[in-house]
């Protein structure tokens, strides 16, 4: 073993603690849970050193290991942990850290850290949207809750596409794009450790990160290796089938966005292919939305529910498990709720609803790098790392 | 208002209790659940701080009890009531039977032809017992138990004219008269059924620390000699994993004490019978109180014993019968998967209090053990208060003799 020198920092340790790592100090050090983890591998297991470390308060160890991101969080170490330490707990909190310090304006990561910064996030979006909605129902005559000249309720009348939403979404989504690269620069650097060799063939960091996104991501096969481990005594609840519902979900989603945006905007220039909102119920891409809808709704569900029974000896949840869960499920359901008061023609809570609805997703999106959503990047970039390069 | 000391349960504590009170001169009653004093000592091969056999150290003690008339004792008998005050209680006590003559006729002749057999407990399932038993060839009374359930039917024939059975022989309920009680309840081997990563009792050649002990024994099932139970060959490798279930909130909250001198008294026997086993103990910390520190020294030194930290927390089937540990060497950060033919889990103390309760008003804290009840007169002793080893035991079973004796003097 490599000469080592400590630099304890118990300010970090206190951090973590707060961060759902607060059991973290009852940890003896006894490796049951280096064992108990199925994903961990045989050189350098995890999740014991990482609680030595969060005891240590060995910020720059811990900070910069790639092992966090490989653990999947199926609670096995905590459910066969001796003195209650949750290391499964430990390791979300090492990575909630990460959300929180590896990218400016550091301050974000601050309010997200905990409930007392929920207000402020809202505010944000919330005095955002309302400046627009203010300055669009000038233009509709002063008009806070104005029907289309054929009677409809039409969001766009005030949240027009063209000026409101579409820039402000596309500059909040490249911000937060921007902001997760800088992040992720620097992830994958602190990863470095330093040169490697790499014996036999290799293959383009492009088909690497294929293998990621079709070996794990979308079959999400590690969450169900993570159930491979010792048998414990504690039934813990699955969360595959919500994980990988909520992330078909966002796909479709995300696809039915591109599709309108590009409907919207290519319709300009090719009107074949032209889509106006609201599109009409049958509309095979406003089918395809509400099935997205309807399985974020599931999704969400299912992982709640699971969430809801876990054993608090075991496995508890931190503030940023429930505020991504939260943000989506605000999200979803003022999404549902403005489509239902639109058609049911409640014109004052459709705008309404619509108006929540839109400061949810900016603060889903513009938080992002910051949130616990940020595994999306930052895990599949691990993952990479340690298929390109090995552990370091 | 009575003198005399009641003491529950005839182990170490109880027996050194129970001794200390009656040569001060008080009338002692021991009320032994087993068919033997002794309690699990008695089960052991060799036991600290000498390593002499548990012969050695009982047998004096039942010599003083022979000697002394003011001590009876009641074994196959629990205490099933209480009513009085301190000073002044009625014990109500249930005799089992023992169904056969009251002097000592030695009916191993008799056992021998029967066929019918259950599990013996007091080798903890590693053999069978006949209908006609003694649990040890020294056991004190040094008399056989007939337990009719475990008749063949050709057995039932062979026995029935029997003049030294009494297959008919009523339960008793006795009442005792006493001013203390002393609680020598002692504990029992954690059940390993509940350790479901470690096996859950269903892996062959996995054995618990105190099944090793009746291997090890010369009276035990393999008469001594240390062999694996699936095949009775020797085993050329052995590992002992450390708290198995001890210090553990899931199941023993507390260290047991003694389980890792136990695993390094037992990696001696290994190192004795085959010197050419390999054997690796695997540990959180290895906790060696006081001077046992010495035993530590003495078993490092042997070149085929190895010393690993680290948990073992998956134990397997693996081919051939052998048994397969995942453990982490904490110290160099490897994940090991390794294969053992034989295997001793050191489970811990369990105070026999935790699941089966006596009807007196005796404080227990969450594990178990007694916390307090001295103001009622009634005392613990031994295993019952906290995890202890032997000498200990003899220690805390003289304290409480005298706390009691303190008791009942003068009344």
């Amino acid at each position: 073993m490599a000469q080592y020198n400590l630099e304890p920092d118990s300010g970090f340790t206190k951090e973590l603690m707060e961060a759902g790592g607060e059991s973290l100090k009852k940890c003896f050090q006894c490796a049951t849970c280096s064992v108990a983890c199925p994903l961990a591998p045989e050189n350098n297991p995890y999740p014991r050193k990482e609680m030595v470390w969060a005891s240590w308060g060995v910020k720059d160890k811990l900070m910069t290991d790639v092992d966090i991101w490989l653990c999947h969080n199926c609670g096995n170490c905590a459910d066969l942990c001796p003195r209650g330490a949750r290391p499964a707990d430990v390791m979300g909190a090492a990575r909630n850290m990460v959300y929180k310090k590896l990218t400016s304006p550091s301050i974000v990561g601050q309010w997200m850290s905990k409930a007392s910064g929920l207000p402020i996030l809202f505010l944000i979006p919330a005095v955002l949207w309302l400046v627009v909605w203010w300055i669009r129902a000038g233009f509709n005559g002063g008009e806070w809750f104005p029907r289309a000249a054929d009677g409809r309720i039409v969001f766009g009348q005030i949240f027009y596409g063209d000026y409101t939403i579409d820039p402000i979404f596309m500059l909040t989504f490249f911000g937060a794009v921007g902001i997760l690269a800088v992040g992720v620069r620097r992830l994958w650097k602190s990863f470095e450790p330093g040169k490697v060799l790499i014996v036999g063939k290799t293959k383009s960091w492009f088909w690497h990160l294929f293998d990621v996104l079709m070996e794990e991501i979308v079959t999400h096969n590690k969450f169900d290796e993570c159930y491979g481990g010792p048998k414990t005594p504690v039934e813990t609840p699955s969360r595959r089938a919500g994980h990988m519902v909520l992330v078909y979900a966002f796909v479709i989603l995300a696809f039915v966005t591109a599709v309108v945006a590009l409907g919207h905007w290519g319709g300009k220039v090719i009107p074949l292919i032209k889509i106006e909102t609201p599109m009409p119920l049958t509309f095979p891409v406003k089918i395809l939305a509400n099935l997205g809808a309807l399985m974020l709704v599931v999704g969400l569900g299912l992982l709640t529910w699971r969430r809801m029974r876990l054993n608090p000896k075991y496995q508890a949840s931190s503030f940023q498990d429930w505020y991504l869960l939260g943000v989506i499920w605000v999200v979803a359901i003022t999404g549902i709720l403005a489509q239902c008061f639109r058609l049911a023609d409640a014109i004052v809570p459709a705008f309404v609803i619509y108006y929540l609805h839109l400061v949810f997703v900016w603060m889903l999106f513009a938080y992002l790098p910051w949130s616990k959503l940020g595994h999306l990047v930052y895990r599949t970039a691990a993952l990479l790392y340690v298929r390109m390069y090995g552990r370091p | 208002m009575s003198n005399s000391i009641l003491v529950v349960g005839g182990g170490f504590a109880g027996l050194t209790a129970a001794i200390e009170a009656a040569e001060l001169g008080h009338d002692v009653y021991i009320v032994e659940k087993t068919p033997y004093l002794g309690g699990r000592v008695a089960q052991l091969n060799k036991y600290f701080p000498k390593l002499c056999p548990p012969s050695c150290g009982l047998e004096i003690q039942f010599q003083r009890i022979r000697k002394n008339p003011r001590i009876k004792f009641f074994t196959m008998a629990e205490v099933t009531g209480l009513s009085g005050t301190k000073g002044d209680y009625t014990v109500t006590v249930k005799v089992k039977p023992r169904r056969v003559v009251a002097h000592n006729v030695d009916l191993t002749l008799l056992a021998s032809s029967l066929e019918g057999t259950v599990d013996n407990e007091f080798d903890l399932g590693l053999s069978k017992r006949k209908a006609v038993y003694k649990s040890m060839p020294f056991a004190y009374p040094n008399r056989f138990v007939f337990d009719p359930a475990a008749l063949s039917l050709a057995d039932t024939a062979r026995v029935a004219a029997n003049k030294y059975l009494l297959p008919e022989e009523p339960e008793k309920e006795l009442t005792l008269n006493v001013g203390a009680i002393v609680v020598a309840t002692g504990w029992k081997p954690y059940d390993v059924t509940r350790l479901t990563n470690l096996g859950a009792g269903s892996v062959k050649n996995c054995i618990s620390n105190m099944q090793m002990e009746r291997i090890a024994a010369a009276s035990g099932p393999t008469g001594g000699r240390i062999v694996r139970p699936s095949d009775g060959c020797r085993p050329k490798s052995i590992a002992f994993v450390q708290c198995a279930g001890s210090r553990d909130q899931n199941h023993l909250n507390y260290c047991s004490y003694i389980c890792c001198m136990a695993s390094l008294k037992q990696a001696q026997y290994v190192v004795e019978q085959c010197p050419d086993a390999r054997v690796s103990i695997f540990y959180i910390d290895l906790r060696t109180p006081g001077r046992y520190v010495n035993v530590l020294d003495k078993v490092k030194a042997c070149p085929n014993v190895q010393m690993v930290k680290g948990k073992v927390a998956d134990v397997r089937q693996g081919e051939n019968n052998t048994v397969v540990l995942t453990v982490e060497d904490a110290v160099r950060g490897e994940k090991m998967t390794l294969n053992y033919d034989m295997v001793v889990l050191a489970t811990g103390m369990q105070p026999s209090l935790a699941d089966d309760k006596l009807p007196l008003p005796l404080p227990l804290d969450e594990d178990g053990f007694v916390m307090g009840g001295e103001e009622a007169g009634i005392f613990a002793a031994g295993c019952a208060r906290m995890p202890l080893d032997v000498m200990r035991t003899a220690q805390s079973g003289t304290a409480a003799a005298l706390k009691a004796v303190q008791t009942v003097k003068g009344r």
